[in-house]
């Protein structure tokens, strides 16, 4: 009884923590990058099969962060004139961090991730070693040049 | 008998585990945290200290922003309370929750984009067009058409980005748009 109670409890608590390995382990496995290293997928379509009910309305780039060597330094021109934002995952799937475009002061995307207490705004100090990033671009319009447009803005973000 | 108790132990392991699986499941099945709103249902924000509810938020939510982010509304039913399938037409009427941006996402039974030979997956702020309604439908519409492919079931999320305040305080009593069946 009491074996089966503790258990219970902590497949309850790891939950998160395995739904988080078995997507971290498909999306290593089937688009072939790395940690530390960022990945920009295309508008969702009936192909996206990663993450159910994804937003066709939205460019991602994601990264899976370590921390354990090294900060990383994400740096972008970001698009004007749409929404976008910059969100953090713990390994059990929380949310510790979001911000958008309008609450950001510049379009110029230039933030250190680090394990370090910082109180600069340039700085990022995650609560975790490793966790997951996510960027998210607006594309309102399906216009090709919007779509490309929005693309190229995508593609140049990148680590330093 | 030092392998009964082994057995024994591994057998309520178990079955622990297989309990809290299914109570999770049936959790996310009957959509237990959620308000629920006409043919709608959101989830608030989660106490992210109860690890239960960390645990549901990842099977139904995962890498979902906080609601002051973005609102998620989940419909799999019709205003009469029967389940959303292709074999049916639906004209989606009624005005969008304020916020930033908004958008209805057509979902499949298992949660996947509908395949679907104009591939359009979704109707916007930004693409509507106004004054006329929105058609949820198998065959081919020539405005505000939201394809519903040959899904036996599926489910229409409506998005919310920034919010108002006033949208996110009141999920209860909000005034949501609403999915009638029409004559196909």
């Amino acid at each position: 009884m009491v074996m089966s109670i503790c258990s219970y409890n902590l497949t309850i608590h790891y939950i998160p923590n395995i739904v988080y390995a078995v997507f971290h382990y498909k999306i290593e496995k089937n688009q072939n990058i790395k940690d530390n290293e960022i990945k920009h997928f295309d508008i969702p379509s009936d192909q996206s099969r990663n993450v159910v009910m994804p937003n066709p309305d939205f460019l991602y780039s994601t990264i899976f962060y370590d921390l354990s060597e090294k900060d990383l330094n994400i740096n972008a021109n970001m698009p004007d004139s749409t929404y976008w934002s910059v969100s953090f995952y713990k390994p059990n799937t929380i949310n510790w961090y979001v911000k958008n475009d309008r609450e950001f002061d510049t379009n110029k995307l230039d933030l250190t991730l680090t394990l370090n207490d910082s109180k600069s705004e340039d700085f990022i100090t995650s609560p975790v070693k490793k966790g997951f990033m996510i960027i998210r671009i607006l594309v309102e319009k399906k216009d090709k040049e919007s779509i490309n447009y929005y693309k190229s803005l995508q593609k140049n973000i990148i680590l330093k | 008998m030092k392998n009964k108790i082994v057995i024994s132990v591994i057998l309520s392991i178990i079955i622990g585990g297989y309990t809290a699986i299914s109570n999770i499941n049936s959790s996310t099945q009957n959509n237990e945290f959620s308000i629920k709103n006409g043919n709608w249902k959101v989830n608030p924000n989660m106490d992210l200290k109860d690890s239960y509810q960390r645990a549901y938020i990842s099977r139904i939510g995962v890498f979902a922003l906080d609601d002051k982010e973005a609102l998620y509304f989940l419909s799999s039913k019709d205003s009469d309370g029967n389940p959303l399938t292709s074999d049916f037409d639906y004209q989606i009427s009624g005005t969008p929750p304020k916020g930033r941006y908004w958008s209805y996402t057509l979902y499949g039974e298992d949660y996947f984009l509908v395949k679907n030979d104009a591939n359009i997956y979704t109707i916007n702020k930004e693409n509507l067009t106004k004054d006329k309604p929105i058609l949820v439908s198998s065959s081919k519409k020539d405005i505000n058409w939201l394809p519903s492919g040959n899904e036996t079931k599926f489910h229409i999320t409506l998005r919310v980005y920034n919010p108002d305040e006033s949208v996110y305080k009141n999920l209860e009593s909000l005034e949501l748009p609403i999915i009638k069946k029409i004559e196909k």
